[in-house]
């Protein structure tokens, strides 16, 4: 009933949709179909009725490059079971009105500390009421790496956080240290040696059956692992050296190879980008080059955008892994969007700064196939913005871990007093006029003003949206869908 | 020097110390708190050996009974009941699970639990010290000669720590699991009794000699017993939480088992518990706090916790705001501060007289003024919670045992 007057607002406007977001819709509606002819259980009714929440009429990141505008996400036990323009909506479903707002799938930090305020067995130890826990979700993340376990920032749950135990198998391979590094490549050796042994036992012994099976005796079992595809080993590296000897090390042996910080991986990106590698990068790091040496070095805003130009796959994290409310600000994981930001800075495409934060890492961590995308089946990890996620002034309105709505902006105290949702409390009872502030000074003020219209903070550049003051020039980027604004907040 | 324009006696002029010892009496008191909120004025108690036979508004009194007529100002409130303290015991205790240990063993009647009396405390629960499952508490009147004299109910709650760890999450879930493993072992003896038997009886169908056998489980460790205890409604547990954390913890450690548990938050540090105030009110089962106003953590914004969870559900109980005898003599004026913060009048008055003693499992011997309760009463001056009302005196099972009607 929701979903008829803007399906006819949609009809009547310009179009942006991409091919790859109505891929989804068929996926969408068959997915739904099945759950609801069910009548067996009915005993279930009961549960269900409190497992389901729907987004209604945001504007949809699927962090694969599709975007649908005034779509619907259906989130049932948790996880994705249809979006799109035809969803179903049951009527006992929890309903959030997210028009004017977008939804990006949940980010993931691939490194942290201190967000489940403990370490070591998190279904033991966790608090999941940690500050630093709300923090991040309010940073737009609902995965993180803690030492070397994925686990999701599911406020108020002891259990089901972990994803996976073992995110990174990191490996050693450094220029200062060649007996390290003649161990791994005897290692690497010892393991290609006997793979190639044990594929020709198999398959000398469809014609000998006396044939021996090679011993596994000496043989590095994680390397093994590593050639036989099973995991992707991580590499710390950042200068040149350790990355060319990285790329040529993962070609000689066939390994895709991860490799955190990377300083200096510009200077080298063809060289990583044939190698399969994927880059963990900080894109504010700075470091100068070496002047001893002739070559180029350093760090790079660029370095991002050539890495992924050639076909490396980027992921970037802060320079600072934790929530620091100490210091200088910016570079701790609160601002992970904005450190991918950096990136699109120095040339990233928009799509894979998106996904350096989402998808990728989910890729590198080995966990994609839950979380990282919005896809029909996927944990419906979400967050919603009030803009684009990518933007310093977009704040995360909702974060949604397992189908949970597990941040408010308006029901936390950290962010709520900040450009308020028009249907807290905390938001201004009149209207300001625009006239009293300088346009240049406010643009903040933006929303606020805008409030029965819309929430977006985003504003567009042209006034049609509401169609009463001109607005003031926004940033460039933001520039989205001018009738946005138009949408209605209230259901 | 107050008693006299007080005592208004009976014709038989008994002397002014005869209603106090005799064993019948009544007293007349214009206001009574009677512990579950409600106030009864006029009221008029009838007193027996102790125990309270009749009370009611403005009842007519026999000829012969001695009267306590109370000053116009002056209010009866119920003995104050302390489910929780370890004031007048000394040592500390273990970190792992000792259920089976009870404080009643350490209990000495030493001149520190005057200070109880003095202060109101007519019941004092008393649990053992340490950390994980140290062991169960008892219910001691804080008067007497000897220990089984001060002892109300020994084995009124099983005290349990509850943190972030798996070593707490561990001790509960072993203790129920060391229950269900010896189940499971007297079954298996039980089978192979009844098989031997059964081979015995077989065997000597034709030798009429009968040797009746009878089965005798095998004996349970001490560490056990509590929990079967629990299961089957016998013990309750008290469990101590850190923060909201501890508590999510507690649910996820007890999964599916049922028993009857209690919170206990101590608010002496910032805790961040209002996460799980819902929740633990929908349970509505006693939580244990002090009256204290508290920060959220790393801010400057106040709560009052007790007033929350009150609001939210929990039946709530407080505690002196330190286990001493500065904490006893502050208490009702802390918990006035605490009226004055927002909470409700009558639920300060319960959470500090009906709920202790409901939740030890003594509700229906005191905490309350009625009919059949024990006589454990204070007299104050005016209003329990003003700051410069008086303990005038202290009656314990009938006999007043502290202030200045004590003579």
């Amino acid at each position: 009933m929701h979903l008829r007057p803007n399906q006819q607002r949609r009809a009547s406007r310009p179009m942006r949709l991409l091919v790859a977001a109505s891929l989804f819709l068929a996926p969408a509606a068959l997915a739904s179909a099945p759950l609801d002819d069910e009548p067996a259980k009915e005993a279930e009714s009961e549960e269900d009725k409190e497992e389901v929440l729907v987004l209604k009429g945001g504007e949809i990141h699927t962090g694969l490059g599709g975007v649908l505008r005034d779509a619907t996400i259906l989130v049932r036990e948790g996880k994705i079971e249809a979006f799109g323009y035809d969803v179903d909506v049951p009527e006992d479903a929890e309903v959030v009105d997210v028009s004017g707002m977008r939804v990006y799938p949940g980010l993931i930090a691939v490194g942290s500390f201190g967000l489940f305020g403990s370490s070591g067995n998190l279904d033991d130890s966790v608090d999941p009421y940690n500050q630093n826990m709300t923090l991040a979700l309010s940073a737009g993340i609902t995965t993180a790496v803690d030492g070397n376990t994925v686990a999701k920032l599911k406020r108020g749950h002891v259990q089901g956080l972990v994803v996976n135990t073992s995110a990174f198998e990191s490996l050693s391979y450094s220029n200062g240290n060649p007996q390290g590094q003649l161990k791994v490549e005897q290692d690497l050796k010892g393991a290609a040696d006997y793979i190639r042994a044990y594929r020709a036992w198999e398959d000398e012994k469809k014609s000998n059956k006396e044939a021996k099976e090679p011993s596994k005796k000496g043989v590095d079992q994680k390397s093994l692992r590593i050639l036989r595809g099973e995991v992707r080993p991580c590499f710390n590296a950042d200068s040149r050296t350790d990355l060319l000897e990285i790329a040529h090390l993962a070609q000689r042996f066939g390994f895709r190879p991860i490799i955190n910080g990377c300083r200096e991986g510009w200077t080298v990106a063809d060289e990583l980008g044939r190698a399969g590698a994927t880059a963990i990068v900080t894109p504010r790091s700075r470091r100068p080059k070496d002047e001893s040496l002739l070559r180029e070095g350093g760090s790079s805003i660029e370095n991002a955008a050539t890495l992924y130009s050639h076909g490396v796959n980027v992921v970037v994290v802060p320079a600072s892994r934790g929530i620091s409310l100490g210091g200088i600000v910016g570079t701790d994981l609160l601002h992970l969007p904005v450190e991918a930001g950096f990136a699109i800075r120095g040339g990233l495409p928009e799509l894979a700064g998106l996904r350096s934060i989402t998808i990728e890492a989910a890729r590198v961590l080995g966990v994609d196939y839950r979380i990282g995308s919005i896809e029909v089946g996927k944990d419906a990890d979400l967050i919603v913005t009030d803009g684009d996620l990518l933007h310093y002034q977009t704040f995360v309105q909702w974060a949604i871990v397992d189908g949970e709505i597990v941040y408010d902006k308006q029901a936390e105290m950290f962010f709520a007093h900040i450009r308020p949702r028009p249907e807290s409390a905390l938001a201004p009872a009149e209207r300001m006029d625009a006239g009293e502030e300088s346009p240049a000074d406010a643009p903040e003020e933006e929303p606020v003003e805008e409030t029965p219209e819309g929430e977006t903070p985003d504003g567009e550049t042209s006034g049609e949206g509401g169609g009463e003051e001109p607005q003031p020039s926004e940033d460039p980027e933001e520039s989205e869908d001018p009738e946005e604004s138009a949408t209605t907040a209230g259901n | 020097m107050i008693l006299s324009p007080l005592l208004l006696l009976g014709p038989m002029a008994a002397a002014p110390a005869a209603p106090v010892q005799g064993d019948l009496f009544v007293i007349k008191a214009p206001r009574v708190e009677l512990g579950d909120g409600e106030v009864m004025e006029h009221a008029v108690i009838l007193v027996e050996d102790g125990e309270i036979v009749t009370m009611g508004q403005d009842l007519p009194i026999e000829r012969g009974i001695p009267v306590v007529e109370l000053d116009e100002g002056q209010v009866v409130m119920p003995g104050l009941v302390n489910p929780y303290s370890r004031y007048g015991m000394s040592g500390g205790g273990y970190n792992d699970s000792r259920p089976q240990v009870m404080a009643s063993a350490e209990l000495y009647p030493s001149a520190a639990y005057k200070a109880f009396l003095e202060n109101g405390v007519t019941t004092v629960g008393q649990y053992p010290a340490g950390q994980g499952i140290p062991g169960q508490a008892v219910a001691v009147r804080p008067r007497g000669d000897s220990s089984e004299e001060m002892i109300v109910e020994d084995g009124v709650y099983l005290k349990v720590v509850m943190g972030n760890n798996s070593s707490a999450k561990r001790n509960l879930r072993d203790g129920f699991k060391k229950a269900d493993d010896h189940l499971e072992k007297v079954a298996k003896e039980r089978e192979k009794f009844d098989k031997a038997q059964a081979k015995a009886k077989s065997d000597k169908k034709k030798s009429s000699s009968k040797s009746k056998a009878t089965f005798t489980p095998p004996q349970a460790d001490p560490r056990v017993q509590p929990f079967f205890d629990l299961r089957e409604g016998k013990l309750r547990a008290l469990v101590s939480i850190r923060n909201a954390a501890s508590y999510a913890h507690l649910v996820d450690a007890i999964g599916d088992e049922e028993f009857e548990w209690h919170l206990r938050i101590p608010l002496t540090r910032d805790i961040d518990v209002f996460h799980v105030a819902d929740e633990v009110g929908e349970r509505g089962c006693f939580v244990l706090m002090e009256p204290l106003i508290t920060l959220v953590p790393g801010t400057l914004r106040q709560r009052n916790l007790p007033a929350e969870f009150e609001r939210a559900g929990a039946k709530l109980v407080l505690l002196p705001r330190s286990d001493s005898k500065a904490g006893f003599e502050s208490f009702l004026e802390d918990v006035g501060v605490m009226i004055g913060a927002g909470l409700d009048r009558k639920a300060a008055v319960r959470a500090i007289t009906h709920n202790p003693a409901a939740f030890m499992g003594l509700g229906d011997r005191l905490g309350t003024l009625s009919e059949g309760k024990r006589a454990n009463l204070l007299i104050f001056s005016g209003d329990p919670f003003q700051p410069d009302t008086k303990l005038d005196a202290v009656m314990l099972d009938g006999k007043f045992v502290s202030g200045d009607m004590d003579q």
